[in-house]
């Protein structure tokens, strides 16, 4: 649902497109914000590695995108186009159909001032949001610790081998494991029994109780979750690749009290520094349909309405291919929200493609928080983002 | 059971007791009566001072006064200097390779612009022209990082057996302050050589160490300062110093920062060495917390320690560390005058930390989570291994557990006490213990089979090169693969002409680093319970319980899981007899020891 001026102002900053014509889906199905907010799940995929965004959502409409990438342009005709400006990459069917319900929102050039071009270290600063900085707690995990002050049994879930930065809470336990059958304590048959066993705290050592209270909720947890997958059975497509989301939509299905779930496309996949073409298509098709078929089950179990999510990647790539038929590591990057309750749509600011930096990189537009806070203000409702975030960042009006 | 066990146990178990009706001695800094010491305040300390102790040294220990014990621990009175080895370096390092660019990028624009880089020419005809030295680039990537892993057994090891283990641990706590990482420093040596710094002045005092890290090559490398230049300073350097490595956050403005800045300009490192470029080095009048003048580097470093907030800072987090989590402010402030009183000297603060009653209030006994390094290590002490195995490996398994020695998350450290500790993390430290146990068969030598960045595709590369395939398609991202034949049939693309190719590169650098890198020997502990148990002279079940948790945990088990874990044990062994069922008593030992070590409680130390 944009309106007129904020057409203009995105035609203004695409490099006088004049007339463009932004082709917007006719109709937006939108469904009653009638779920609470305190109900509502947020879920972030991080695409680890540096998705390369030029090559993800295309500006086909800027000859400068050719000039910079003769060999690894996408050209319009292999497309799936959105508009009269962009185009997205050929594997993104999921996001496609997803765009056209109206569930796909992104935001153009998020990043952040002096950029970090290390894997590591840039995803640090996404996941404490503390650009140039550093923090014990992750957002996510301090995001928990605003919903919920008092600390509430499998609050956050992050699925993967270890525990996310992002995730990483003062009040809350993550609930962390990666295959639901091998989040359990391993042990030989006999002793079984007592491995599940929790002692009595002696009455004087906190630290003592927290840790049998971790070890009740790891014993809870795992079994909560191996039960949660096992009773999950659905038919619902999610290509693939579902990077944990069936896992997630199990816990949702199953009536987990989790509110926040952490997800991420593992391993740097898309450091695509040689022959990005194929593998690049691969992988977004993965990611696009992944989600989509997350949001299309969410809806056969009946909770699309209060779930949504949150992609983005630690970097983009650099505007010009390199030698190998790829791209190395660049700056600011498109971030996605998507789900029943965003209104899709263009947001931000395209960042140039020719006035770039000294290592000819994008010059980022937005600050990646505003996102994070869009998440937090815009759909879960918190109102307090500047805390989380420690710093004040406007929310796009994303989720109205 | 000997007579010196049963006296041992005695004290263990009614010292709790004894605690309990004394009023807490939390925050009293005053010595602790001789009259007080006792065998389990002499295991708190071990525990603390350094990776804890066996029996024997904990006894050896609880003989001395208190003045005497903490003076042994911390001054290493009495304690022959430590004849461990130096490093023992694989030679992995070439002269081309210092200065290392920052990138691969940079790397191939240098050697386009000058014919060279890392020490190898650009060929002058022929396709990939440059493969060698992207080659090159991989290479040190790989073999730094692998020699690293090396370096960390080498220092584990050293925890591990120093005799004077207080040393290690404060090179502990300081690569948590002063936190660096190989990912960026990329190159062992640096990393190897703060390591030395942290070991060796450690418990000197905190300005010479302060200074010695600013010029440190792994910090310097680590916080840009080679771009920190008179005119274009960059603050990231000034900024760490004073918010994370002194003061902390709200004790000076972005203009200090700024201005702090300017007086390290110039700084830089030359292969293994400060130098100052003083062509490069802002010396004008600067500004900073209140001070004016025409500032460098270490003026700028006294100046910070002349804040009111620095030993404060820094006493606070010394004595998180090592005493408990829960600080007062009037307690804060008191520590860290103590240690400004003293000029900074670290072995007399922390050797007053060690002998105050506070250290031994029930508040601070058993109430700290070991962090993974610690579990680790302490667990191989207390099982008396002389050597930290290679199987489970070191640096895998600590990582696992959220604790990769040189690979700290941020520029912040880790953050210790709870953190370490989630369902996830918790279900792991029990997983650990059985791999001790029982040697996992699934096993594979990580420096001898890439697996990280990518290591599936680096495989895969490897069996199409030697199948014959030319780079490009032995190259090509693996989903697009069917099998090696098919593609050797289908060649659609005809072999690249390109300036080098950057997979090759990797593939190539994996196998120069594992040519040159001496292999981590992979041996497993091999446990003898067995002859533990006997050499203790224990012939009850409820006796070999006793003393597994009298030698491993820092709090005694609740009843009803002592007598749960005891009905176990019997009814592994078939019998309450011992002596009679040594022969095959090794088995039922280590069940019993995995689910002992299983319990939340050994977290604590």
């Amino acid at each position: 649902m944009m309106n007129k001026k904020r057409r203009q102002l995105l035609a203004g900053a695409l490099g006088g497109l004049g007339a463009a014509q932004f082709g917007l889906p006719a109709a937006f199905a939108k469904t009653d914000l009638s779920t609470a907010a305190d109900d509502r799940i947020l879920v972030v995929l991080e695409l680890s590695g540096g998705n390369d965004g030029l090559n993800t959502v295309v500006p086909y409409g800027d000859d400068a995108y050719y000039r910079q990438r003769p060999m690894i342009g996408l050209k319009p005709q292999q497309l799936i186009k959105l508009d009269e400006h962009y185009g997205l990459n050929p594997g993104m069917v999921g996001f496609e159909r997803l765009w056209k319900n109206g569930e796909l929102a992104m935001v153009h050039g998020c990043g952040y001032e002096n950029p970090s071009f290390s894997h590591f270290t840039s995803m640090a600063y996404w996941h404490t949001a503390a650009p140039n900085s550093g923090n014990d707690y992750g957002w996510f995990g301090r995001l928990a610790d605003a919903m919920a002050p008092e600390p509430r049994p499998n609050f956050l879930i992050n699925i993967d081998t270890a525990q996310s930065l992002a995730v990483r809470s003062r009040v809350h336990n993550p609930v962390v494991f990666d295959e639901p059958d091998r989040f359990r304590r391993n042990g030989m048959q006999p002793a079984r029994a007592l491995l599940n066993h929790i002692g009595q705290s002696s009455p004087a050592n906190a630290t003592q109780a927290y840790l049998n209270d971790v070890a009740l909720s790891a014993r809870e947890a795992s079994s909560l979750v191996r039960s949660a997958w096992s009773a999950y059975n659905s038919p619902v497509d999610y290509g693939l690749v579902s990077l944990q989301l069936p896992k997630v939509a199990a816990c949702i299905a199953a009536g987990l009290p989790t509110r926040l779930y952490y997800v991420a496309f593992r391993n740097n996949a898309f450091d695509t520094h040689v022959q990005q073409g194929p593998l690049h298509q691969r992988l977004l098709t993965y990611a696009a349909d992944a989600v989509h078929g997350f949001i299309r089950d969410l809806e056969r179990l009946g909770h699309a309405d209060r779930v949504s999510v949150l992609a983005f990647s630690e970097f983009g790539r650099r505007v010009p291919e390199n030698t190998s038929l790829g791209t190395d590591h660049g700056t600011a990057n498109v971030m996605f929200l998507a789900g029943k309750n965003v209104n899709g749509g263009h947001y931000g600011e395209a960042p140039s493609l020719t006035e770039l930096d000294d290592g000819d990189n994008l010059k980022y537009t937005t600050d990646f928080r505003r996102v994070y806070a869009t998440a937090i203000d815009g759909w879960l409702r918190l109102g307090t983002s500047s805390s989380v975030l420690n710093g004040s960042f406007e929310p796009f009006p994303i989720f109205t | 059971m000997t007579v010196l066990t049963r006296v041992w146990l005695l004290c263990f178990i009614a010292a709790p007791v004894l605690a309990e009706q004394n009023p807490s001695q939390a925050g009293n800094l005053s010595p602790l009566p001789p009259s007080q010491w006792n065998t389990n305040l002499a295991r708190h300390l071990l525990e603390r001072a350094g990776f804890g102790a066996t029996l024997e040294e904990i006894e050896s220990l609880a003989k001395l006064s208190p003045q005497q014990a903490v003076r042994r621990v911390v001054h290493f009175a009495g304690i022959a200097e430590s004849i461990a080895s130096p490093f023992d370096h694989s030679g992995i390092f070439k002269i081309g390779l210092d200065p290392f660019p920052s990138s691969r990028p940079a790397t191939t624009t240098l050697a386009k612009e000058t014919g060279e880089a890392l020490g190898i020419k650009v060929k002058e005809s022929g396709n990939r022209p440059m493969q060698a030295v992207v080659n090159e680039f991989f290479y040190w990537l790989r073999a730094s990082r692998l020699e690293t892993d090396r370096v960390v057994y080498w220092w584990a090891n050293r925890m591990l057996s120093s005799p004077r283990p207080l040393q290690e641990k404060m090179a502990l706590f300081w690569h948590g302050h002063f936190a660096t990482n190989e990912n960026k420093v990329r190159d062992y040596r640096k990393m190897l050589k703060q390591l030395n710094l942290f070991q060796t002045e450690g418990l000197g005092d905190f300005r010479t160490l302060l200074i010695g890290v600013a010029q440190d090559p792994a910090m310097l490398t680590f916080l840009d300062a080679g771009v920190n230049v008179e005119g274009a300073p960059n603050e990231n350097f000034a900024r760490e110093i004073m918010e994370l490595f002194t003061m902390g956050v709200g004790n000076y403005s972005e203009k200090d920062i700024r201005e702090a800045a300017r007086a390290f300009t110039g700084w830089n490192t030359v292969g293994l060495d400060f130098r100052i470029n003083l062509d490069l080095h802002d010396d004008g009048p600067k500004q900073v917390l209140g001070q004016t003048g025409s500032f460098d580097g270490v003026d700028v470093i006294d100046i910070i320690l002349e804040q009111r907030a620095t030993p404060d800072f820094i006493a606070a987090k010394i004595y998180r560390y090592f005493v408990r989590e829960s600080l007062d402010p009037a307690l804060q402030r008191e520590l860290g005058e103590r240690l400004k009183a003293g000029n900074y000297a670290l072995a007399p603060f922390l050797e007053m930390l060690f002998l105050a009653q506070d250290f031994y209030a029930r508040e601070s006994r058993a109430t700290r989570i070991k962090s993974p390094v610690e579990l680790v290590v302490s667990t191989y002490r207390k099982l008396g291994l002389k050597r930290i195995p290679g199987a489970p490996d070191f640096n895998i398994l600590t990582e696992a557990l959220g604790q990769r020695l040189m690979h700290p998350p941020t520029v912040a450290g880790w953050a210790q006490g709870r953190s370490w500790i989630t369902p996830g993390l918790l279900l792991e430290r029990g997983n650990f213990a059985l791999d001790v146990m029982f040697a996992d068969l699934s096993f594979i030598p990580q420096d001898r089979y890439p697996y990280y960045a990518g290591g599936d595709e680096i495989r895969a590369v490897d069996a199409r090169i030697r199948a014959g395939l030319d780079i490009t398609a032995a190259t090509k991202p693996s989903q697009t693969d069917t099998s090696v034949d098919m593609m050797a049939m289908s060649n659609t693309m005809a072999d690249r002409n390109e300036m080098f190719n950057t997979r090759f590169a990797s593939y190539r650098g994996w196998q120069m680093a594992i040519e040159r890198v001496k292999p981590i020997e992979r041996n497993i502990a091999a446990l003898d319970l067995t002859g533990m148990v006997m050499a203790a002279r224990l012939t009850t079940p409820n006796a070999v319980v006793d003393y597994f948790v009298g030698r491993f945990l820092s709090v005694p088990l609740d009843k009803l899981t002592h007598t749960r874990i005891t009905e176990f044990f019997e009814e592994q062994l078939g019998t309450d007899d011992i002596p009679a069922a040594a022969s095959y008593l090794e088995d039922p030992l280590r069940l019993l020891l995995h689910v002992i070590l299983s319990r939340p409680e050994y977290q604590l130390g």
